[in-house]
């Protein structure tokens, strides 16, 4: 096979006897998260370069903050890139949830936050209905929910949800507070728990594998008798829910809500996805692997944070960061 | 798609409108439905002119001229995020070098820009075909790219142009006027020139092998790499234009406008048009009425009494609406086939 990551001449020379380069270079093929944790740990050590105090809890606590919302939204991303979708109103469904929310607050916490994943699930399920049933490419579907959501909530904000935009104590407490002396934050809690469920929700149950399956070949799917349809509406349903819950934490650790809330969490959710190794044509990936690129993304923010680089060298790194990063992973899963 | 049964029975000239509507059946609609609505307009407002139809075409021309870049990259079978920033970045990079110099420079300038992008945009391509990665996150990383490089070239909104290069784009020194004229003619020669490019050259035909079957295309002889960065050139050129465009329009740079939007806009203007999101179907022409369309909306629903964020949604479901009826249609044609 290709021997493209290894450099030298030595491993030319003798095909039976596998080099050190060799063996390696295909351990790492067979498992490419390997190579998610030696950039995560190398961007950390460099971090704890640039800035002495980030290797302690607190410095680390900050980037697993910024990492939440985008490895929540990104739990959808990944959901829905296996069954070959995208979506892209999680930003607005998470911050039409956490509007909801803070407008709902001082009718009692369980109340707000069940309104809140109710936008989730409302319009996943409207997600779902158009590309399940009636077929709309997901990238458009979502796109124009996106820009519907927009609509109904900058209307629904001066009308019927016109009034506080303060999150209740309890999310405020879910989303930026922390326990054990102000070492771990809740908010990453709630993220181990959704990540414990999308996992076990990949890898054991039968839902999980329809997913897999839809996005491998859907004709084949639906010929082997499974309700595509059902359960892409289940799955998109699901998706607004994760979107629901990242807009309730980003919210929380806010205090108050506008409708720009999670805008920006949008393409870095993708990014995360497809940094992890998430096909976005469907029947690959893992959560796992979402989970490392969204902890990368946040280390990165911190990086650019202590080195003081502008928004500009910030965005043109994040770019280069996303197009060397999957190019770099499709070259080690090819070795395969 | 050649003749079905029925078709070969019709009489000749039946036959051949009937082919003419199954090919350009949907571009043909699109114009009618744009015809249809500025036709609504002007019965909605007091005073319909020039004015207003200047400011239609003028603020029209950057969304048209990017729906163009997307359609000439999906043609081919890819998709590119990164239109916007092109976009974003080609405004601010043109406002900066333009200020203060005569039309000759200020056109020399927008000439450079629009080959500097044009290769900028094929090396996306080839980082594309040569890595392998699916288009949309290649150029995922593109629109970060170009949009914190618009940051690095004009950190805050400025700069300027000629008031020939703004007379070039909205027929007016000061970017508002009445002479829909310049902009027409601009968009008609750009557009007729892609079009002409993409349906009767050899090189712009393979960009349709290409976008239908990659590997028929390879196999036939077609080098499906090189079509491919090819798409993405013109289509960086096309995004230039729609930069350049806002630049004469504003008459400044604006680094912190949000590419992303511009380019789901044209993305969602595509679809409109007809082009296929999988690729190998679709005209350029059509775009034009579908992009013009999409800004269109805000203006119409306003005048209807509106509210624009109501606007918003009405723009929303229409999308939806109009890829259910696409859907519908290409089923019922599987089907009769």
């Amino acid at each position: 096979m290709s021997t493209d990551l290894s450099s030298g001449a030595d491993v030319k020379s003798d095909p039976s006897q596998p080099t050190v380069w060799h063996r390696s270079a295909r351990y790492l093929a067979t498992h490419p998260h390997l190579v998610l944790i030696g950039v995560l740990i190398f961007l950390i050590l460099m971090t704890g370069a640039v800035e002495s105090n980030y290797l302690s809890i607190n410095g680390l606590r900050n980037s697993a903050l910024f990492a939440v919302p985008i490895g929540v939204l990104a739990a959808g991303q990944t959901i829905l890139m296996l069954t070959g979708g995208i979506d892209l109103s999680a930003a607005m469904i998470a911050t039409g949830a956490a509007y909801v929310a803070a407008n709902q607050s001082p009718k009692g916490a369980a109340f707000a936050i069940i309104a809140g994943l109710a936008v989730g699930v409302l319009a996943g399920a409207a997600n779902g209905i158009g590309v399940g049933v009636f077929q709309v490419n997901p990238l458009i579907m979502t796109l124009a929910m996106a820009g519907i959501l927009l609509g109904l909530f900058t209307s629904w904000a001066q009308t019927i949800f016109s009034g506080s935009t303060r999150m209740g104590d309890f999310i405020r407490t879910l989303g930026g507070g922390s326990f054990f002396g102000r070492s771990i934050p809740w908010a990453v809690v709630v993220w181990a728990v959704l990540s414990i469920f999308v996992i076990y929700m990949l890898r054991r149950s039968g839902f999980g594998r329809n997913l897999y399956a839809i996005g491998d070949n859907g004709i084949a799917a639906r010929l082997s008798g499974m309700r595509a349809w059902q359960v892409l509406i289940v799955v998109y349903i699901i998706a607004g829910v994760f979107g629901a819950i990242a807009g309730l934490l980003l919210g929380g650790r806010v205090g108050a809500v506008d409708l720009q809330l999670a805008g920006a969490f949008l393409l870095p959710s993708v990014a995360a996805a497809v940094i992890g190794g998430t096909s976005i044509f469907g029947g690959v990936g893992t959560y796992t692997g979402t989970i490392l690129g969204a902890l990368i993304l946040g280390v990165l923010q911190s990086l650019l944070t202590f080195l003081g680089a502008g928004q500009a060298i910030q965005q043109m790194l994040y770019g280069a960061i996303i197009i060397g990063l999957s190019w770099l992973y499709t070259r080690i899963s090819a070795t395969q | 798609m050649t003749a079905t049964t029925p078709d070969a029975l019709a009489t000749g000239t039946q036959a051949a409108w009937r082919r003419w509507l199954r090919r350009h059946g949907w571009t043909f609609g699109v114009w009618i439905l744009l015809v249809v609505l500025v036709a609504y307009y002007s019965t909605l407002i007091p005073a319909f002119g020039s004015f207003q139809l200047a400011s239609i075409i003028n603020n029209g021309a950057p969304l048209v001229f990017l729906a163009a870049a997307q359609a000439v990259i999906v043609i081919a079978g890819g998709i590119d995020l990164g239109v916007g920033g092109m976009m974003v970045l080609t405004n601010v990079t043109a406002a900066r070098f333009m200020e203060g110099q005569p039309l000759a420079t200020t056109l020399v300038i927008g000439v450079i820009i629009l080959l500097l992008a044009a290769a900028i945009n094929a090396g996306v391509g080839w980082i594309i075909t040569t890595s392998k990665v699916p288009d949309i996150v290649i150029t995922l990383g593109s629109l970060y790219f170009f949009q914190g490089l618009a940051l690095a070239v004009l950190p805050n909104p400025g700069g300027g142009t000629s008031e020939g290069f703004r007379w070039l784009f909205t027929g007016s020194p000061r970017g508002i006027g009445s002479n829909p004229y310049p902009a027409a003619i601009l968009i008609s020669v750009v557009i007729l020139i892609v079009a002409w490019w993409i349906g009767k050259t050899r090189s712009g035909l393979s960009l349709y092998a290409v976008g239908s079957d990659k590997t028929a295309a390879y196999l036939s002889g077609i080098r499906a790499a090189r079509v491919k960065i090819v798409s993405y050139a013109v289509g960086g050129a096309l995004a230039a234009m729609a930069g350049l465009a806002l630049t004469a329009i504003a008459g400044r740079g604006n680094p912190t406008a949000v590419g992303g939007n511009a380019t789901l806009n044209s993305v969602a203007a595509i679809v409109l048009g007809g082009v296929a999101l999988t690729g190998g179907i679709g005209s350029v022409i059509a775009v034009v009425p579908a992009g013009l369309i999409l800004f269109f909306l805000n203006p119409i629903l306003t005048a209807m009494g509106v509210d624009p964020n109501r606007a918003q949604i009405v723009q929303g479901v229409l999308i939806v609406v109009v890829m259910m009826v696409t859907g519908l249609i290409e089923w019922r044609r599987r089907r009769r086939v």
